[in-house]
């Protein structure tokens, strides 16, 4: 494998990590992909195959045949127009205020000298928190705030009010954003833990040493290296905001309207039943979602740039 | 050894021909056992529709040995009942599948599994009546009439064969009696101050038919019981309630009434008084039927054109659309779609009208047309957002 290489010394004279003979190289390239056949399979399993399949059937008609009613349908009905609106708002929001509570709590128990034991509990509860979503969380939230909430009814009594009367209501924007919250946040800290763990005690002493006061060590030094994955779990906050079904769904139906429920309504059910628009919103959040990755990547470029 | 495989090699050999000449005698059988009447043994005819006696029926149900039923919950409409009292009446295993499955994934199981005899194809199905029309002009339905056909009132039917209702319920007002001293008594008291963030509906009105049906109900108690305009005022009677501050998103169901989350629901009348049962007491309900809108909501039942069990689908059908099949129906708290003709007849028994709301409340019941109801439902669906939620 390792055969020196005098052909391509003339090149450059930096030293080669990689030493490379033509004999050796077409084995290495099978075995470098080889190793990574079971990732392409998988990706293509469940993420090639499926997403070619929302392609296709969105120019679906009930009946099979081709047509473009779906995807013109995106553009034109009000109703979509606003689930998509609905659902960027509600995603746009979760992640960035969940990234930046996760991100303060993750500091805080991080490099804030928490005792040991509490940073333990507490990236254990993130991860369950994390994936307390979906049903058991919307019902958890009504039966807590609910109109016959528990929480609802000690307000009510303490205060000898009658909420319901007051117009309160947890069926709202606010009321899902918070819901939200609940597994967004926890992502964050249990994403954000071990970054914070990356910086260096050093780091911070060989700031002050240069005269550099707490902030400066944030703008100039932390900042800049954990911006990468500070961006990068905002996007992914973002995608599973985005995605979320169940939990809304769960909560309030079909009150609060967003694309993914509006897929809901077309696929299943009884009343509307369009699947090849159903599968034409699917696609319009995939191009959404590969917007967002696209920028993601660009601004992960720039954010990377020092390091390189 | 090779003594051995040389002789089962001549055995294979000459028992080749004969089962080649078996296998061509029962081709000739099975292709003359489907059509026409044939001779005693045969199994009966499929394709004309009419009803096959009973005892031919159960024999050949018996050869098939397993129903496939699809989207029967065990407590709606008593269907638990139902399903256990055919297959220990006739010795008969069912397979259920998804029970909760709308209308449309049961049309969609049959069309996927056309091609296939596996016990993933359903023999019969339940649908809402809207949904006949896809499933006859698809062709996923095969005719059939059972004994009791005629009894069967006209417009529940279709005069060919291809469907018929079963039973039906009204959509009732289902309130937890401690917490509202008040019942209301029809649509328009729901608008009251008093029911403040306390009236929520039992589905969501673009994925259930229920709620298309409870908006529709409103309207025909504010036109009088016409159904044109009917779409249209129940549009804006939700439009009322929703600013009123009265209605309450949140799809109800047994656990959040219980849980006192939604105090005044809409809901058909059977799922309403099972809900009564369920919860026995804690909270107690009430079982509102209102004093104008009441709107009947027919099911329909048919049989799989490509039913891997064609007779043990029949069977079941001549059950559920007996005397005794229609009373699992009532017990179950649905009305069975042959119950006037069951009342006259004296056959339904007391202590099970005694449970029912009284008779007169249901004697104005509405039942729209398909064509009725296709027309409301996108009038609706289509409105609803805009309408309702004011969203441009």
């Amino acid at each position: 494998m390792s055969v020196p290489n005098t052909k391509n010394r003339t090149i450059g004279d930096a030293p080669r990590a990689r030493p490379q003979t033509p004999s050796a190289k077409l084995p290495q390239f099978i075995l470098d992909w080889a190793g990574l056949a079971p990732f392409f399979l998988f990706a293509l399993a469940f993420l090639f195959i499926p997403s070619f399949s929302i392609f296709v059937r969105s120019f679906q008609a009930n009946d099979g045949s081709f047509t473009l009613n779906n995807i013109v349908a995106l553009f034109t009905q009000r109703d979509i127009i606003n689930a998509y609106k609905t659902s960027l708002q509600i995603s746009a929001i979760t992640a960035v205020g969940g990234a930046l509570f996760g991100f303060l709590l993750a500091q805080a128990v991080i490099l804030g000298g928490l005792p040991r034991n509490l940073r333990t509990f507490l990236l254990t509860f993130s991860g369950v928190a994390s994936n307390f979503a979906g049903v058991p969380l919307a019902f958890a939230f009504v039966a807590t705030m609910g109109n016959a909430g528990l929480v609802t009814g000690w307000i009510e009594a303490i205060f000898d009010l009658d909420l319901r009367q007051m117009g309160f209501s947890i069926y709202r924007m606010t009321g899902l954003s918070i819901v939200y919250m609940y597994f967004q946040f926890p992502l964050m800290v249990l994403i954000m833990a071990p970054a914070l763990d990356g910086l260096r005690r050093e780091w911070r002493e060989a700031c002050e040493n240069l005269g550099g006061s707490t902030l400066h060590y944030w703008r100039y030094v932390a900042l800049p290296i954990l911006l990468p994955s500070l961006l990068g779990t905002t996007i992914l906050l973002f995608g599973n905001a985005f995605g979320a079904y169940a939990t809304a769904y769960a909560f309030s139906g079909s009150f609060i309207n967003l694309v993914t429920i509006l897929i809901g309504a077309q696929i299943q059910g009884d009343v509307l039943y369009n699947p090849g628009l159903g599968n034409a919103l699917a696609l319009g959040m995939i191009v959404i979602m590969s917007i967002t990755m696209l920028g993601y990547t660009i601004m992960q470029r720039r954010a990377a740039r020092w390091v390189r | 050894m090779s003594q051995q495989e040389r002789r089962s090699g001549k055995i294979s050999r000459r028992d080749f021909l004969k089962m080649g000449a078996m296998a061509g005698g029962a081709g000739v059988l099975a292709a003359c056992a489907q059509p026409g009447a044939a001779p005693g043994g045969e199994l009966p005819d499929l394709t004309s529709g009419n009803s096959i006696p009973l005892d031919d029926l159960i024999a050949a149900a018996k050869t098939e040995g397993q129903l496939t039923t699809i989207a029967l919950p065990h407590d709606w409409a008593n269907y638990g009942e139902i399903i256990s009292t055919y297959k220990s009446k006739y010795g008969l295993t069912i397979n259920e599948l998804n029970p909760d499955a709308g209308s449309a994934d049961e049309l969609e199981a049959i069309r996927a599994n056309k091609d296939s005899k596996g016990p993933q194809a359903p023999d019969v199905i339940d649908i809402g009546v809207a949904h006949t029309e896809t499933a006859m002009k698809d062709g996923l339905v095969a005719k059939y009439k059972v004994a009791t056909w005629d009894s069967i009132p006209d417009d529940a039917k279709n005069s060919d064969g291809y469907w018929w209702s079963e039973y039906y319920g009204v959509l009732v007002f289902e309130v937890v009696k401690p917490d509202i001293a008040n019942s209301p008594q029809d649509w328009e008291d729901l608008l009251k101050p008093e029911y403040k963030g306390k009236v929520a509906m039992a589905g969501d009105v673009l994925k259930s038919n229920q709620s298309v049906q409870t908006v529709l109900a409103a309207g025909l108690s504010r036109t009088g019981g016409d159904i044109n305009g009917a779409a249209e005022a129940g549009l804006q009677f939700w439009k009322e309630m929703n600013d009123a501050g009265n209605f309450i998103p949140v799809i109800a169901d047994q656990g959040k009434i219980a849980q006192r989350e939604t105090l005044i629901v809409m809901e058909w009348d059977y799922l309403a008084l099972a809900n009564r049962d369920g919860l026995a007491g804690n909270p107690e309900l009430d079982i509102v039927v209102p004093k104008t809108g009441v709107l009947a909501g027919p099911y329909a039942g048919g049989i799989s054109a490509y039913a891997p069990h064609p007779y043990a689908a029949r069977l079941w059908w001549e059950f559920v659309m007996s005397d005794e099949g229609q009373n699992l129906y009532l017990k179950g708290y649905a009305h069975p779609i042959r119950f006037n003709d069951m009342a006259k007849r004296g056959v339904i028994p007391a202590d099970m009208l005694a449970k029912l709301p009284p008779a007169e409340a249901y004697e104005q019941a509405f039942f729209p047309t398909i064509q009725q109801l296709t027309e409301t439902k996108t009038i609706i669906t289509e409105n609803w957002r805009k309408v309702v939620y004011g969203e441009g």
